[in-house]
């Protein structure tokens, strides 16, 4: 199964490069837990900051875990090192390969908001995360993951997926649902970006944080923006007559 | 047997491969020639289904070529013009990869990848990641990874670019050893030298057009088997001869510095690009 040659390959390069991926996973949110949540304290509804913090911090680094372990690496495949020639060229499926790419990238992602939440064990904030917390967290680097797979092949030079991220990714870690509210924003902008896998991903997690567990609307919501940017994915490899 | 029919790559409003029609027979070893921007590499990372084409199709065993079509890519295996490898990978890794991708049993892509390393003398840089390889071995561990799968039809676009004269009579050995075996191998070369030694037929492409398919020998026949060169102070001069006599004819009416020699696979590239100027 070429998936399972994805996944390899994916676990090859997590494990030479373990310390470093672990030291980025940590470096920004850290960051944020600290400026944020413990430099600056605050109460939201009666709630010590950090508890609404927490959540959306582990939201954003999944995002981040999964779509900087795809896009930037397939980019390089594909426009610098040409390795990515190879797979074209091989037997293996391409939608195998492009699933192989997410899943590695969402279990990236996953391992990024797992390590944010053992630094946040001591911290004693009493939020809850369970199987349904690690489900979420797994389909929003799925979801961003696809994007990094679009990313990468849409992008005609290396300076395309870092502006990709500078445009798109760093504003939603910022405003979608992590930091404050979406309910905070004019009404209009706020529910676009509350339409957002981000925002929904953070609401979800701080939702089950709270113990009030989560909708099904949400997960809904992901899938089909995981639809969505697999179609394009697999529209750009099956089709495109120039890659 | 490779059919190609009627293939056509454009790119906007630039042809780079224009009606191409070409068999290619099984176990045959087949030369794609023609100056820089003739349609070589064109034509390969068509048959290696990285471009689709614009028209026409790919038969393999008259089966449609397509990225759809699992069965068909296991029977192809590419030398890419580039080191299309990933950089951060060691030999092993490159060769396990390449097996998996090919989806054969790890058991079997460790035996065949030591047994290859070991032919092209690789095996004591196993360890190496391709960052640290030099050009020379990377083109080999390409070679090896291509052979790896037990490909049927090899795509080999410039394979020995790059190499050291002894590396790249190695590499024509080894080439010259898997056509043996029924391999069909079909090369794009600018060494016209090594199209000579290898090739039982060659294409000559110029413009993305197709313009003449003969064996190597048959090419040199048509311009003349006989050269005589005469050294100007513009240049060399060539003229070519059918008959040796004649050769030598014109050879003795001539003053100062003059050779007779064999007529090359590499005069008759020279003439037809300077027709095409």
């Amino acid at each position: 199964m070429g998936i399972i040659t994805i996944l390899w390959e994916k676990w090859r390069e997590f494990r030479r490069d373990f310390y470093k991926i672990t030291l980025a996973a940590m470096i920004a949110p850290l960051m944020y837990l600290v400026v944020f949540g413990m430099g600056i304290k605050t109460v939201t509804n009666g709630q010590p900051y950090l508890n609404f913090l927490i959540p959306g911090v582990v939201a954003l680094t999944t995002m981040n875990g999964s779509f900087n372990a795809i896009a930037q690496n397939l980019n390089v495949q594909r426009l610098y090192e040409k390795a990515f020639d190879q797979v074209m060229i091989s037997p293996t499926p391409l939608w195998q390969f492009i699933v192989g790419q997410i899943i590695g990238g969402s279990l990236r992602g996953l391992y990024a908001g797992i390590v944010i939440l053992v630094l946040t064990i001591p911290i004693g904030t009493g939020l809850v995360f369970n199987g349904y917390s690690f489900l979420i967290m797994f389909l929003n680097g799925a979801v961003f993951s696809t994007i990094g797979v679009v990313v990468s092949f849409y992008a005609r030079n290396h300076t395309d997926v870092p502006r990709f991220s500078n445009y798109i990714i760093m504003p939603m870690a910022y405003l979608c649902n992590t930091f404050f509210s979406t309910e905070q924003m004019p009404h209009g902008l706020r529910e676009v970006i509350g339409a957002l896998p981000l925002s929904q991903t953070s609401a979800m997690l701080r939702s089950i944080a709270a113990g009030e567990g989560c909708g099904y609307t949400g997960i809904l919501i992901l899938g089909v923006y995981l639809l969505v940017f697999g179609a394009l994915a697999f529209a750009f490899l099956y089709k495109k007559k120039n890659l | 047997m490779i059919e190609i029919k009627n293939l056509t790559k454009r790119f906007e409003d630039f042809t780079a491969v224009d009606s191409l029609d070409l068999k290619i027979k099984t176990g045959e070893f087949f030369g794609l020639l023609g100056p820089n921007g003739a349609g070589k590499t064109t034509t390969i990372s068509m048959l290696s289904t990285l471009l689709l084409p614009t028209e026409g199709e790919i038969l393999i065993d008259g089966e449609r070529l397509t990225r759809k079509n699992p069965a068909l890519k296991r029977k192809i295996s590419v030398i890419t013009q580039e080191y299309s490898m990933r950089q951060d990978m060691t030999m092993d890794e490159i060769m396990e990869y390449q097996g998996r991708l090919y989806f054969m049993p790890v058991k079997k892509i460790r035996e065949k990848s030591e047994e290859l390393l070991e032919f092209c003398d690789l095996l004591p840089f196993r360890k190496r990641t391709v960052r640290h390889l030099s050009g020379g071995m990377k083109r080999k561990l390409m070679v090896c990874r291509a052979l790896l799968t037990d490909p049927e039809i090899l795509l080999l676009d410039e394979p020995t670019a790059g190499m050291d004269a002894l590396s790249r009579r190695q590499m024509w050995n080894l080439l010259r050893q898997l056509n043996d075996k029924n391999l069909t191998i079909l090369l794009t070369t600018h060494y016209m030298e090594e199209a000579q030694s290898l090739c039982e037929r060659v294409a000559m492409m110029n413009h993305g057009r197709l313009e003449e398919v003969n064996t190597p020998q048959g090419m040199i026949e048509a311009l003349g088997c006989y050269t005589v060169d005469q050294m100007t102070v513009s240049g060399t001069v060539s003229r070519y001869f059918h008959e040796r006599s004649d050769a030598i004819t014109y050879l003795s009416s001539l003053e100062g510095k003059c050779t007779l020699r064999d007529t090359t696979l590499e005069d008759v590239f020279i003439e037809r690009a300077d027709k095409n100027k």
